[in-house]
């Protein structure tokens, strides 16, 4: 009986421990450990080479949700560079913040009329993104580091995976409120299920560390490849075949961004 | 190469296939761009980070104003593809007379902020016989080379051994700080480049 009374106290307080033990700070973020990863480009059919196929990533602080329309409404009106009426062509095509544009906008005004404050701001270019997180003192993640803190140290791998298969096959739509969601084993929301996100590097070439042998001289400091030798985790593939496909001026309606920071 | 052919197909594939969350705006690129005639806010030259030249002189990239630039990110460590893209604007550069030559700027970015120091770009220089004025090695900090490296669309990633997998691509700018022009760096014809460089020096 008392065993039994121990296992359900347990069994209840092991999830709230992965999620309410994550060390969050004033400004919603949260501390994501150093560790590890394979990413679906490096594994190998081989077991052998496993050790050699792991990404480090160092600690690092990571917005426990994506930056959503209010925040960022008040970083365009503390920067008025990064209005709509004011970008420069060069940091973002002409679609940037289309969702704030309200239907009587003739005097080219923007805010947030017709856009849910909570939901996570969309069409920002990437270096709208960057902007709005070094205002912040922040920066964007890295791919290794955004990937590693949705990885989640394989907890609950098959759900994940299903649900975000689940996600990529609904069509487009304004994206719901952030943390409508449970968090995951790191204490993040939203990593999956509302928008794709900017990372700081995400004009990197899926490089294993050992395509420069592979005797191609033009891949040696030239184009490295994507040589995934297998699919099975065919939403890691479309994740960074969807990064692969941006260019820095991009924006969409389903892409938006949150920051990071060094652990220092 | 093989695999990676495949996956590219596999992925121009997917891509075309249109899965909804790929339907995004950036289909509309072309006509927006053609539509839109402000020319300064499509110049790198609002880009406006600190750079460190061989010679230790800070400057940004609005220093380039005024005349047409070639430019190319490499590192100094590189082995095959920097040589060979050094020795290709060399080759845009010889293409002009001396007149035109001084009317233009030929930079090459680092993407190696670590090693490549302005001691260190000073020294490649010597060693690829830059000695023209109208040339600039520059050094960035991590942040300012990836900003440069979206803008212009290079790809790169740092690799466990300190190199670099990047993108091999020359671009000329017009005075303005507009991408006019890219050649693949690896090209064995730098003809269309010299040809769009000309243009801009007219």
């Amino acid at each position: 009986m008392s065993s039994n009374k121990l296992k359900l106290i347990s069994l209840l307080a092991l999830p709230a421990a992965l999620i309410y033990g994550a060390a969050v700070s004033a400004e919603e973020m949260v501390m994501i450990p150093q560790g590890s990863f394979t990413p679906f480009f490096l594994k190998k059919d081989s077991v052998s080479s496993n050790a050699a196929s792991k990404v480090k990533v160092a600690a690092f602080w990571i917005d426990a949700a994506p930056v959503n329309n209010r925040e960022f409404q008040a970083f365009v009106s503390h920067h008025p560079d990064w209005h709509p009426t004011n970008i420069k062509k060069i940091f973002s095509d002409a679609h940037y913040l289309d969702h704030w544009k309200s239907a009587q906008g003739a005097d080219g005004t923007a805010d947030l009329d017709t856009a849910n404050p909570d939901a996570p701001v969309v069409n920002v270019s990437w270096f709208a993104a960057a902007a709005y997180c070094e205002a912040q003192d922040k920066r964007l993640p890295s791919t290794d580091e955004w990937e590693y803190t949705l990885n989640d140290n394989d907890r609950d791998k098959e759900n994940l995976q299903k649900q975000i298969i689940r996600w990529y096959s609904v069509p487009n739509r304004a994206p719901l409120s952030v943390k409508g969601q449970p968090a995951n084993g790191f204490g993040v929301f939203d990593l999956a299920g509302l928008i794709w996100e900017w990372t700081a590097d995400f004009n990197s070439y899926m490089a294993p560390p050992d395509s420069r042998n592979s005797g191609d001289k033009t891949q040696f400091c030239g184009s490295g490849s994507l040589s995934a030798s297998n699919l099975d985790d065919y939403a890691a593939f479309m994740r960074y075949s969807y990064r692969e496909s941006l260019k820095g001026s991009f924006t969409g309606k389903n892409l938006g961004f949150r920051c990071a920071k060094d652990a220092k | 190469m093989k695999v990676t052919l495949k996956h590219k197909l596999l992925l121009s594939l997917i891509l075309a296939c249109s899965y909804p969350a790929f339907a995004d705006n950036h289909e509309h690129h072309h006509q927006q761009q053609t539509a839109v005639a402000t020319p300064s806010t499509d110049s790198v030259f609002n880009i406006t980070d600190n750079w460190t030249a061989a010679n230790g002189n800070t400057f940004q990239l609005s220093a380039f104003g005024g005349k047409p630039t070639v430019i190319a990110m490499v590192y100094t460590s590189c082995q095959y593809v920097c040589p060979l893209t050094v020795q290709n604007i060399k080759r845009i550069e010889r293409s002009l007379s001396a007149a035109q030559a001084a009317n233009a700027n030929f930079a090459l970015f680092s993407l190696d902020p670590e090693r490549d120091t302005p001691a260190k770009l000073a020294e490649f220089a010597t060693l690829h016989n830059i000695t023209n004025p109208s040339w600039t090695l520059a050094q960035g900090n991590a942040g300012s080379i990836r900003k440069l490296a979206v803008t212009l669309g290079v790809k790169y990633k740092k690799v466990d051994s300190g190199d670099y997998e990047h993108d091999a691509t020359i671009f000329i700018l017009d005075k303005d700080g507009v991408v006019k022009y890219q050649a693949d760096a690896m090209s064995k014809n730098m003809n269309g480049a010299s040809d769009a460089l000309k243009a801009l020096l007219k």
